[in-house]
């Protein structure tokens, strides 16, 4: 048994199921490459992957880090109430009703109407643009609602992003002193999260407790 | 899986742990949407089994568009008939729930990304095969989601030239072994994740107040976290919040009725138009003009029906078997008006997801043509349209579909003549059979013995 994982690295089991899902997968493999465009198939299969995780995602976490740099930079313009969300949401929503929707919105097929479905494809870049129109509208007004209301008294416990970079926790010992085992009563866990009455300020460097549970 | 010290490897960038930042990262997170995919991705695979099984796809060659799926129809049974309802529901499921968790698939991969740049890329064998099923997981939900998402735009840029039903059919199998495997590899883990901080703590917990989990052996959890911009159950909103929107600017189009007008991001959410430009018609997918069908060819003064008997000699069902038909007789439109009228209350469901409230259609059942044609309890049923061509222009229905009360050949819908876009002269409504399987223009019925 221990030689087996140390050649392996998991049990016996875990090959098991590793042998059945691939027979499975290799199976139903091998029938869509049965249909002979194998290229084109794991042009999609690797483009999928690449596209979201190389392309998609850097996109978005650098437009994400741009954005937070540029208002950072300006700091008598920051509202009190952590506003990047209000810029976030919006765009997200819209942005994945673009992935999903593309083929109508910019009326690429081109057979909708006469072939399919006898309706329209013109309307849905107008329909787009009016529901992103619509979540700004409704994310600027909650942000509204939120400074007018909350922006005073909130400003103790404001967002740690909206503290200057040089207090930012910068160092692993620094992040992992908060690694400590706790006994993980309700009670621990409460205080840590300040649930507790009287709870200390947070401290931004601190991490959640760690709940240890019976293997 | 062996752990790995935390500490920053020899390559730059994304390979580097502290290049990762987000503080809410962590098994708990990539827990929870975990465990919505975990419920919703059998979901989306069974509706998906079940429409393949609508389709009756071992009762004959015409209506199997993947013929080499061998072991992979094992599970195939006899489509019923009963609850009308059925394939509606089944597909709104399938369709709408898909739109439904791209966000969740999408933000699950947010949750998981570092992963991908763990260096060293590999640890021992298990860790190898973990990774190649983790392409068959990640490629295949995406696969499985863009072939459907662009299916039901009609925008066939498929790979092996379109064809949408061996793809999504086939792919979805390929995902499902590795899905299977990442579940079976990553159910313990996500259960101890779940448990380690309660959702109610976490409910209650602000911005100000979040924290990064405890450095954990997978290497999600940020070593060096930026302080967090997003509380966890601000990330949990989000997801959900960008879920429900797709959701709600959908689900209209397999509500129908009121709901439609809703329905303002789907393929069918505008009311179609009818014939004089009046009341709101029912949706069609399929327009005459489309199917190569004429107002000259559908004309009552020419068009025919005719009747004939088949014959199945040979091993099995065509392909391997051969059809022998045998021609009864023809009847006119006047000659089917003349025969004894049904009127039945049933909804149009395509397998692209949406359909129709229940429309009311009249016209001669099926089950007095079969008795007409001699042949009162067929096997199954051959139906042929004017369609030119087309991979739906010949289906076929089983026995329990061709007798069935409800099953007819409808002359009209809603009390007036069908419309060339829905089928005049004559068409076939079987319940819960897929909308494809409703024979528009029907020109001939084969009851095969």
């Amino acid at each position: 048994m221990r030689w087996f994982s140390r050649l392996y690295g998991s049990n016996p089991l875990h090959l098991l199921v590793t042998i059945a899902c691939f027979a499975i997968a290799g199976y139903a493999a091998n029938k869509l490459a049965a249909g002979g465009d194998v290229k084109g198939i794991l042009i999609w299969l690797v483009g999928a992957v690449v596209g979201h995780d190389l392309i998609l995602f850097p996109l978005y976490a650098l437009a994400d880090r741009s954005i937070m740099t540029v208002f950072r930079r300006r700091p008598p313009a920051l509202p009190a109430v952590p506003w990047i969300n209000h810029l976030r949401v919006p765009v997200v929503f819209s942005a994945i009703l673009l992935l999903i929707w593309f083929p109508l919105i910019f009326r690429l097929p081109t057979q909708f109407q006469a072939d399919h479905t006898t309706l329209p494809t013109s309307v849905y870049m107008g329909r787009w643009l009016a529901v992103t129109g619509a979540l700004f509208l409704l994310s600027a007004l909650a942000l509204a609602v939120r400074l007018a209301v909350g922006g005073g008294r909130r400003r103790q416990d404001r967002a740690p992003s909206l503290v200057r970079s040089g207090q930012r926790a910068r160092s692993g010992q620094h992040a992992r002193s908060g690694q400590h085992a706790r006994s993980g009563q309700y009670e621990d866990v409460a205080s840590a999260l300040g649930l507790t009455s009287g709870a200390p300020a947070a401290d931004p460097h601190e991490r959640l407790p760690r709940v240890d549970h019976p293997r | 899986m062996r752990p790995k010290p935390r500490t920053d490897g020899p390559l730059p960038g994304p390979f580097r742990e502290s290049f990762w930042r987000s503080p809410i990262r962590g098994p708990w997170l990539t827990s929870v949407f975990g465990l919505v995919l975990l419920i919703g991705i059998p979901v989306m695979f069974a509706t998906g089994l079940f429409s393949y099984a609508a389709y009756n796809p071992n009762l004959a060659s015409v209506n199997d568009e993947t013929p080499g799926k061998g072991l992979l129809g094992f599970y195939l049974f006899s489509w019923p008939t009963h609850p009308i309802w059925l394939y509606r529901l089944n597909q709104g499921t399938h369709v709408t729930l898909g739109l439904v968790l791209v966000p969740i698939v999408a933000f699950k991969l947010w949750s998981v990304l570092p992963k991908l740049f763990e260096w060293p890329p590999l640890h021992s064998l298990a860790h190898l095969l973990e990774r190649i099923s983790l392409l068959a997981v990640v490629g295949g939900i995406i696969f499985e989601l863009a072939t459907g998402i662009l299916n039901i735009q009609t925008y066939y840029k498929f790979p092996q030239g379109g064809n949408f039903y061996a793809l999504h059919f086939y792919g979805a199998w390929v995902f499902i072994g590795g899905f299977v495997m990442h579940v079976a590899i990553k159910f313990p883990a996500m259960v101890r994740a779940l448990r380690s901080h309660s959702m109610w703590d976490v409910l209650r917990t602000n911005l100000a107040r979040t924290r990064p989990e405890p450095l954990d052996a997978g290497g999600l959890v940020a070593l060096r976290p930026d302080p967090p911009t997003i509380s966890r159950r601000g990330m949990l909103a989000f997801a959900g919040g960008a879920s429900a929107l797709v959701g709600l600017l959908v689900v209209g189009q397999s509500l129908g009725g009121p709901f439609r007008k809703t329905a303002l991001l789907a393929p069918h959410g505008q009311e179609m138009t009818g014939v004089n430009g009046a009341s709101p018609d029912f949706q069609v997918n399929m327009t005459a003009e489309g199917a190569g069908v004429t107002a000259a060819d559908a004309h009552a003064s020419t068009w025919t029906l005719t009747l004939n008997t088949g014959v199945i000699t040979g091993t099995g069902m065509p392909p391997g078997g051969t059809d022998t038909v045998s021609k009864v007789t023809t009847l006119t439109r006047a000659d089917l008006l003349k025969m004894e009228q049904h009127t039945v209350s049933l909804p149009i469901a395509c397998v692209e997801g949406w359909s129709t409230e229940n429309q009311t259609w009249t016209g001669v059942r099926l089950a007095d043509l079969a008795k007409m044609a001699g042949v009162p309890e067929p096997s199954s049923m051959l139906t042929r349209s004017l369609q030119k061509g087309g991979a739906f222009s010949r289906a076929v229905m089983s026995q329990a579909q061709a007798i069935d009360p409800d099953s007819l050949l409808a002359l009209q819908a809603n009390g007036a003549d069908l419309t060339l876009d829905h089928g005049y002269p004559a068409r076939v409504i079987v319940p819960d059979a897929p909308g494809v399987h409703n024979t528009k223009w029907v020109s001939s019925l084969t009851f095969r013995r």
